[in-house]
This record gives C-alpha cells, sequence and structure tokens, in this order.
C-alpha cells in the first residue's frame, strides 16, 4: 500500500537565543492524516519548535518543507524568505491563549483571513465561515465579541478560524492548557472529530489521553532532542528510555 | 447688549462666527498634519536604527521643552525666511512668497501635537498583545495587512484618551495664532473689546465658545472612545 504524501517535513531545526541552545536539531515528518503529539516537560522546547514550523520563531538553522514550498534557513537566515507566507497559510495554529482578534466579532475572526490572505469574496468566506462555526457549535455566537464567550468557546472559534484557511495541517499549542478543567471536553471533542475526518495535526499537549488515544504518533521531547518517538501504545505501555519513563509516571 | 452681537455692520456677531470659523478650520487642519507627524516619529523612535531613534527622541525632547508660543513665532518668523531664501535660490527672480499665519500656525501646533501624540501612540503601541499580531502573522497576512487590520485599530483603544486631550489642548492653542495676526476667534473678540471698551461681555463669551467646543469634542470622543472599546471586557 502506498504511504498518504508528506505534508510537512522539518530537518535538523535548531534554535538558540543568545548561547542558550533550545532546538538542538529536530527532524520531523507529517504525512496526510497524521495526528502527532508532541510531549515534553516545561521548557523542552516543544513550542519553539512548534514556532519554528510557520516561522513566528525564525529557525537559527534548519529546514522546513510544506507542501513542496520550502525553506532553508542558515545563520538565522532563511534563505527564499518569500516561501513563508505561502507556508503560513497552509499551516493553522492554534495558540494556547486563543489569541482571537479582540476587536471583532467571531465571524470576523474567521472570515478575516480568507478574506484578507485567500482573497474571497465576502459572501464566500462569510457562508464558509458560518458553516464553520456551526460544526464546532458556536452557530449563535456569531455576532459577539471574543470577550463575551468562555475560554472553551473561545478555542473552538480559533480552531473554526484556522479550518476556514483549508490547512494542509494544523498545529496546537497546548490547546486545552488555558482552559478551566470543566472546558477541556469541549475542545478536545472537536479536536478528536477533526483527526476522525483525517485532518494533518501536529499538537504540543498535556492531555496523556489525547496523545494515546487519538494520535498516530508521539513525539518525546527532551532537552531540545527528540529523546523517543512511535506509536503511542507502544511508548506509553512500553517506554524504551529513562526520561520518558520518568516523564509518564509523573503525568499520569 | 443683544445689538452688540447682532448680525451685521451694527454689531460683531459676524466678525466672531468668521473668527469662530478659522479657529475650527486651525483646529481641523492640524489634526491630520500632527497625527501624521505623531505617527511618522512614533515610528522612528521605535526603528531598529539607532540613528533614526535619535531623531525620533530628539525631536520629542526638543518639541516638549518649547513654550508653544516660542515655537509659533520660530515657525512664523524662521519658517517664512527660509521658504523665501529656497525659492530665492532657486530662482532669484521670484517675488518674495508670503508664509501666511494660517499656515504658520498650522506647521507649529502640528508640530507641537505631533511631539505629544508620538508618545501617545508609542505608548499605544506598546501596550498591543504580540499574540494577536501573531496570530494574524500565523494565517499568512503581510506586515502591512498586520498593522492595518490589527495592530492599528488596536492602538486606537489605547491611544484615544491621550490623543483626546491633545486634541483640547490644540483647539485652545489656536488661541496663540492671534498673536501673529490670525482672525481667529480671539483675535476677534480682541478687535471687538478694544472697540467696544466691554471686555467682560465679549471675554465672557470667547470663555462660553471656547468651552462649548471642548464639551462637544469630549462627546464625540466619549462616543469614539465606546466604539473602540467594543469587545472589551469592561472590569
Ligand atoms: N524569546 C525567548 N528568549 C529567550 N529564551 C526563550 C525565548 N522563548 C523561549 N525561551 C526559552 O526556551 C526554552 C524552551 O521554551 P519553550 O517555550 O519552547 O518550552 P515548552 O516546552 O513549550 O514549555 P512549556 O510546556 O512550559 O510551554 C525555555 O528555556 C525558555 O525559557
Ligand atoms: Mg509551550
Amino acid at each position: 500500500m502506498n504511504r498518504p504524501e508528506t505534508i510537512l517535513k522539518a530537518q535538523d531545526i535548531h534554535k538558540s537565543y543568545g548561547t542558550l541552545e533550545v532546538l538542538k536539531g529536530i527532524s520531523l515528518e507529517a504525512r496526510k492524516h497524521d495526528v502527532i503529539s508532541i510531549l515534553g516537560s516545561s521548557g523542552s522546547g516543544k513550542s519553539t519548535f512548534l514556532r519554528c514550523l510557520n516561522f513566528l520563531e525564525t529557525p537559527t538553522s534548519g529546514k522546513v518543507t510544506v507542501h513542496g514550498e520550502e525553506v532553508l534557513v542558515k545563520n538565522g537566515k532563511p534563505q527564499n524568505a518569500r516561501h513563508i507566507a505561502e507556508i503560513r497559510s497552509r499551516l493553522g495554529m492554534v495558540f494556547q491563549q486563543f489569541n482571537l482578534w479582540t476587536h471583532r466579532t467571531v465571524l470576523e475572526n474567521v472570515m478575516e483571513g480568507p478574506i484578507q490572505v485567500k482573497r474571497q469574496t465576502k459572501a464566500e468566506a462569510r457562508d464558509k465561515s458560518e458553516a464553520l462555526l456551526a460544526r464546532v457549535g458556536l452557530e449563535d455566537r456569531m455576532d459577539m465579541y471574543p470577550s463575551q464567550l468562555s475560554g472553551g468557546q473561545q478555542q473552538r472559534v480559533a480552531i473554526a478560524r484556522a479550518l476556514a484557511m483549508e490547512p494542509d495541517a494544523i498545529l496546537f499549542d497546548e490547546p486545552t492548557s488555558a482552559l478551566d478543567p470543566e472546558l477541556v471536553g469541549e475542545v478536545l471533542k472537536v479536536m478528536k472529530s477533526l483527526a476522525a475526518e483525517g485532518r494533518t495535526m501536529i499538537v504540543v499537549t498535556h492531555e496523556m489521553g489525547f496523545a494515546r488515544e487519538v494520535s498516530s504518533e508521539v513525539v518525546f521531547l527532551h532537552n531540545g532532542r527528540i529523546a523517543e518517538q512511535g506509536p503511542p501504545e507502544e511508548m506509553f505501555t512500553n517506554p524504551k528510555t529513562e526520561v520518558f519513563e520518568r516523564f509518564i509516571a509523573k503525568v499520569m | 447688549m443683544f445689538e452688540l452681537f447682532a448680525y451685521g455692520d451694527t454689531g460683531w456677531g459676524d466678525e466672531i462666527l468668521r473668527g469662530l470659523a478659522i479657529t475650527i478650520q486651525l483646529a481641523i487642519v492640524t489634526l491630520p498634519v500632527g497625527l501624521f507627524l505623531g505617527f511618522l516619529v512614533a515610528f522612528a523612535s521605535m526603528s531598529k536604527l539607532r540613528a533614526l531613534r535619535m531623531v525620533g527622541f530628539g525631536y520629542t525632547t526638543i518639541m516638549r521643552g518649547l513654550p508653544e508660543i516660542l515655537t509659533l513665532f520660530v515657525v512664523y518668523n524662521g519658517v517664512g525666511l527660509l521658504l523665501n531664501m529656497a525659492v530665492r535660490w532657486w530662482n532669484p527672480e521670484a517675488d518674495a512668497i508670503d508664509f501666511s499665519p494660517f499656515a504658520a500656525g498650522v506647521v507649529a501646533l502640528g508640530m507641537v501635537f505631533g511631539a505629544f501624540a508620538a508618545e501617545v501612540l508609542r505608548g499605544a503601541f506598546n501596550s498591543l498583545d504580540t499574540g494577536q499580531s501573531e496570530a494574524g502573522r500565523a494565517i499568512g497576512m503581510t506586515p502591512t495587512q498586520v498593522f492595518r487590520r490589527i495592530q492599528l485599530p488596536q492602538m486606537w483603544r489605547f491611544a484615544l484618551p491621550g490623543l483626546g486631550n491633545l486634541w483640547i489642548n490644540m483647539l485652545k492653542d489656536t488661541a496663540l495664532v492671534s498673536i501673529i495676526a490670525l482672525n481667529d476667534l480671539m483675535r476677534m473678540t480682541k478687535v471687538a473689546v478694544g472697540v467696544t471698551k466691554q471686555p467682560f461681555t465679549f471675554y465672557l463669551v470667547a470663555c462660553l465658545i471656547y468651552w462649548a467646543m471642548c464639551v462637544l469634542s469630549e462627546l464625540v470622543l466619549a462616543r469614539m472612545e465606546r466604539r473602540a472599546n467594543r469587545g472589551i471586557r469592561r472590569v
């Protein structure tokens, strides 16, 4: 059987802040329909790595390829920087703090990307955005401002905003960490439905249940390196490294 | 006393209204000039280039240290002189051009407004939540789009109260321009006082007019602030 096509490929990503080397050469490949969970203790470099994938953070060196658009970075300088915008519009991102635009309504938040970046007509963007908001269960909140919504609802809007760009893959940076415990479930449910329909997702998370049940692959970062990587069941039942074993003992 | 303010040759109503019109024109023309300058100076002082930062900070420091009236004199006399020197260097036959009191007022008040507005705008820019523009960059917006669609509208929120104060100050500072013989509300009032020898009446009326303009401005500003703060949870 043919393996699905590669959507995103990161090769030997390094990132330093001054003399502090946060990422020490990380490579990762996401094929279509992959759901990759990135685990690791605080400060291990998970967010930094994720943000290097869409160049919110410029790696010190390495190469990112999305859908054939390739950006190589040497000495902190992207060699073909004009592909960055293209890569960004192909990767959705969902932030820990939601980052919905506070001066726009829920519907406007979702329509913004299609109109401004994809140059769709207002009518087209509106139809699609309304459908997406209905999909995340917020059809009755469209004209509200983000501040009038609960954290869980805001994060679902943020997911709809990412989906509106019809991305090839979606990056999640601890999407449930800022939520009250009773609101985590509604966001995870949406994420599970995305996984079920075959979306390609890369998820930094502390939700071990999600990592174990939903993801197709788990990557464990430790001190800026991938310490262990593999199918979740295998990794959780039979950790190969002592650091990962200690990590699961601590979080489970 | 109403005949004093009659409209026409017998009273001062028309003169004062014409003065008021000039005052309002001066303030309204100065506002965009000052705002534009304010943005320019704010961005200069936040630039990556050291030289530009120095220019930005130098400008605000100098302008804030000068009395407005001195700025006005320097602009009125100095800029007119420079302008004529430049014109004559270009074409020695040219007639001397007049740097009108109105233009001098716009330039001087605009320079003052710009210096203070730069500080307000810089503060507003620094109060922005970086996550908001990251969300824009993450969906592929260009830096210009991020600025226009996200940063600028969110800056208003923080800048509007400060800019509102500057506007009201500037509205009152227009009175200074009467000193260089612009026929604004203040000067027309003084002329009326000189002729009628009724200082109390005319100064009181001028006070009421300036005060009414400020109250009106504050009402409009309050509305604008409400609009700019849509979507913000009030605590
Ligand atoms: N802008 C920055 N300047 C300097 N150091 C930074 C910067 N951003 C991150 N770091 C450092 O890089 C390291 C990795 O940070 P990162 O945010 O990627 O960790 P993380 O794995 O996402 O942690 P958490 O689970 O707490 O979110 C940390 O030591 C952090 O202090
Ligand atoms: Mg993080």
